[in-house]
């Protein structure tokens, strides 16, 4: 059997020990990640694998299956020209299903003065491509997949991945930033195109610094801008939909939750351009004690 | 530092060993025991142990995930004890969740999936319709599938809590009704022990057969390492507790014609954990034994399963003892015609 | 209508109001289940002790009040019948 290449890569609080049968995504991402602090140790708390679904397919029409210590047994392979996305869904992954060191929540995250913006909701709401603009306007970027809440301060604490920016959102992001910060295009993927982004370097070099939450919105792109209230059951109740490990954190995970619905303000949030959403988001920050 | 799954067995064998690993050994054995189910296991086995302080959480993480399906099995014990209820029957738990009820060393950190629960074959039906009522449902409406456990299989095809997400497995007998062994179900039911809770697990040395029969006639092999851990911990437990066990064991082995499994998971439990074992039950070590351990170390260091050749050999195997070869193919034809 | 109920263990359940909701959360289970009214206020009438719907009716009336001509008791047995579906409450 093929030995394996591999990487070690330290994300937040986070190490992962990406290995593959190819070098190229390993490549990729070390150039990517090359700012982030350098494993001495080799030690790891998930081992992704990214291999060829059968052995003949590492030179055929190679497809990369994505695994590791959790997997997904339905999980359908991608094309080696998309094996850099493969790593981040494999790390993902990982995170998703064996993380406990926090309640973990669907949500994009910015932090200014020591507290955090969180942002959250489907697939297209925007928060990913928000938290990155707002990264580029005075707020450290903390991430846009997961934010991590500790259960026993409360506080956030920081997951800066690479940026993921998808479709319209590549474009406009090329507008603002220099070419180096882009990693390479992939073109037809299960969610369209899908281009990664280097966070800035500030966001690299504080990720062990925590914020505290202070405000969490629902955004819903291309809708007339408004502010509305939201119930505090509903909220819960989609923050829940929103956790992976709600559940699998048990009473901690219910502690938790509860006690950051009962004190951080929420409120749902629509918009159709980014100056919109940076605007409504400024009254509402500024109003904050 | 060898490319297996030894370093695995090594550290539940003699924990201190995992005082010499480096950063890359202690990620090798991570990988491996999650790969293996074992990692809520190894974490108990290591309390006590300074470990890196990179390793703690992840110690730490797999004693509260292994909490947390303790919990939820004895939960689901539950729902199935109160679905049950108006049938007075005995309700038999298996495997992981008989032993976190019964509270054994076997359950300690494991990891448990599907309830398992043995029934008088005379009570299925009754059984199936409360569970019905109780909001478990079938997982695929297949009438092929249906007939094809009913009438070959040692279980009611798996039904799923459509609210709560988990499966149960309600068997009357303890292997597939066409493999060669036949155990007496109704003397495992005969003497199964009552618990607090009105529900009943396995007489000792039942249980232990039990497990032994699943790993043998149940599978592949995988998982065998888990399934050996678990054959360990109850032979420890129980040949502490009372002196007849191995008498006991042995008389019960041979009612179930279960001798030979026996003899072999008794080698192989002595070899892998160093488990203190009745040398007469164990009998002379054979070759072939070497080729199962062989099998059972098959992981690697990234946690794949390795010496594919091997494990297919095993798989074939396993089929074989499961059903008859012509019941084989048309159960194999009816599964490519469908797909 | 003589059927006993009592909860099943108290302390085995984390009880929080949010706005017009209640979430219990039943550690036996790792569950959350959220419930409206008047399903906590029926929870806290039966503290520990084993009643007919009817006495947790009664008591509900004589603690809370309740809208006249409303068939309390009927309330009650259906509440009760979920509860007891969930395990936060059994029969005895």
């Amino acid at each position: 059997m093929a030995g394996l290449h591999h990487l070690y890569l330290t994300v937040g609080p986070a190490r992962f020990r990406v290995a593959s049968t190819w070098q190229r995504p390993l490549d990729q991402l070390a150039a990517l990640y090359g700012d982030y602090p350098a494993s001495q140790d080799s030690y790891a708390d998930f081992t992704v694998r990214l291999e060829p679904e059968k052995p003949w397919r590492r030179y055929i029409r190679p497809s990369v299956h994505i695994s590791g210590d959790f997997w997904l047994p339905d999980a359908a392979p991608l094309p080696l020209n998309q094996s850099l996305l493969a790593a981040e869904m494999g790390m993902n992954l990982q995170m998703a299903l064996g993380w406990r060191r926090h309640l973990l929540l669907h949500a994009s995250s910015v932090e200014k003065d020591g507290k955090a913006l969180l942002m959250t909701g489907l697939s297209g709401s925007g928060k990913s491509t928000l938290s990155a603009m707002l990264a580029e306007k005075g707020w450290r970027f903390m991430g846009d997949e997961f934010a991590l809440l500790n259960p026993d301060t409360g506080m956030m604490h920081s997951f800066p991945r690479l940026i993921s920016l998808k479709n319209e959102a590549i474009a406009a992001m090329q507008a603002i930033l220099p070419e180096s910060r882009f990693g390479p295009l992939m073109t037809g993927t299960p969610k369209g195109d899908i281009r990664h982004i280097i966070p800035p370097a500030d966001a690299v070099q504080k990720m062990a610094d925590t914020a505290r939450p202070a405000l969490l919105l629902f955004p819903r792109f291309g809708y007339d801008p408004i502010l509305r209230h939201m119930g505090k059951s509903e909220i819960f109740v989609r923050l829940t939909q929103a956790s992976t490990n709600y559940v699998a954190l048990g009473e901690t995970g219910f502690r938790t939750l509860t006690k950051f619905v009962d004190t951080v303000p929420t409120k749902a949030m629509d918009y159709q351009s980014g100056e919109q959403a940076e605007e409504l988001i400024d009254s509402l920050w500024n109003k904050l004690s | 530092m060898m490319r297996n799954a030894q370093s695995l067995v090594d550290a539940l064998r003699e924990p201190g060993m995992v005082l010499s690993l480096d950063g890359a050994c202690w990620t090798d054995l991570i990988s491996i025991a999650r790969a293996e189910s074992l990692i809520g296991s190894l974490a108990h086995r290591l309390t006590g142990i300074e470990v890196p302080e990179q390793v703690q959480p992840v110690l730490k993480d797999a004693i509260q995930a292994t909490d947390l399906a303790r919990r939820q099995a004895l939960w689901e014990a539950d729902c199935a004890r109160r679905a049950l209820t108006s049938l007075n029957c005995k309700t038999v738990l298996m495997k992981g969740t008989a032993y976190v009820a019964a509270d054994l060393d076997a359950g300690v950190g494991r990891s448990i999936g599907d309830l398992d629960i043995m029934v008088a074959r005379d009570e299925l039906s009754a059984v199936e319709e409360l569970l019905l009522d109780a909001g478990w449902e079938w997982v695929k409406p297949d009438p092929y599938d249906d007939q094809y456990y009913r009438d070959h299989m040692h279980e009611l095809p798996p039904l799923i809590h459509r609210e709560r997400d988990r499966m149960i497995d309600v068997h009357h007998t303890t292997l597939p009704l066409t493999a060669g062994p036949t155990p007496n179900a109704g003397a495992m039911l005969e003497n199964a022990v009552r618990l607090d809770s009105g529900l009943y697990v396995m007489a000792p040395a039942d249980m232990l057969l039990h497990s032994i029969a699943h790993l043998f006639a149940d599978g592949d092999l995988a998982g065998g390492l888990r399934n050996l851990w678990d054959i360990d911990q109850l032979i420890r437990q129980f040949a502490q507790v009372d002196d007849n066990f191995w008498m006991e064991l042995g008389a019960r082995a041979k009612l179930h014609q279960l001798e030979p499994h026996l003899a072999r998971s008794l080698r192989l439990t002595a070899l892998l954990y160093g488990t203190p074992v009745c040398e007469n039950l164990a009998g002379p070590a054979k070759v072939t034994d070497n080729l199962y351990i062989h099998r059972l170390l098959a992981r690697d260091g990234w946690g794949r399963e390795n010496r594919k050749f091997t494990r297919q050999a095993f798989y074939i195997r396993s089929h074989w003892l499961r059903m008859p070869p012509l019941m084989l193919a048309r159960h194999l034809w009816t599964k490519w015609r469908k797909a | 209508m003589s059927q006993l109920y009592r909860t099943a263990a108290l302390d085995g359940i984390i009880q929080h109001p949010l706005d017009s909701m209640t979430l219990i959360f039943q550690k036996s289970s790792g569950v959350t289940h959220m419930v409206a009214d008047p399903v906590p206020a029926i929870l806290e009438v039966m503290a520990e002790d084993s009643l007919t719907a009817s006495d947790v009716a009664q008591r509900l009336s004589a603690s809370y009040d309740l809208e006249d001509n409303t068939d309390v008791a009927d309330i009650v047995l259906a509440r009760l019948a979920e509860l007891c579906t969930l395990g936060l409450v059994e029969q005895v």
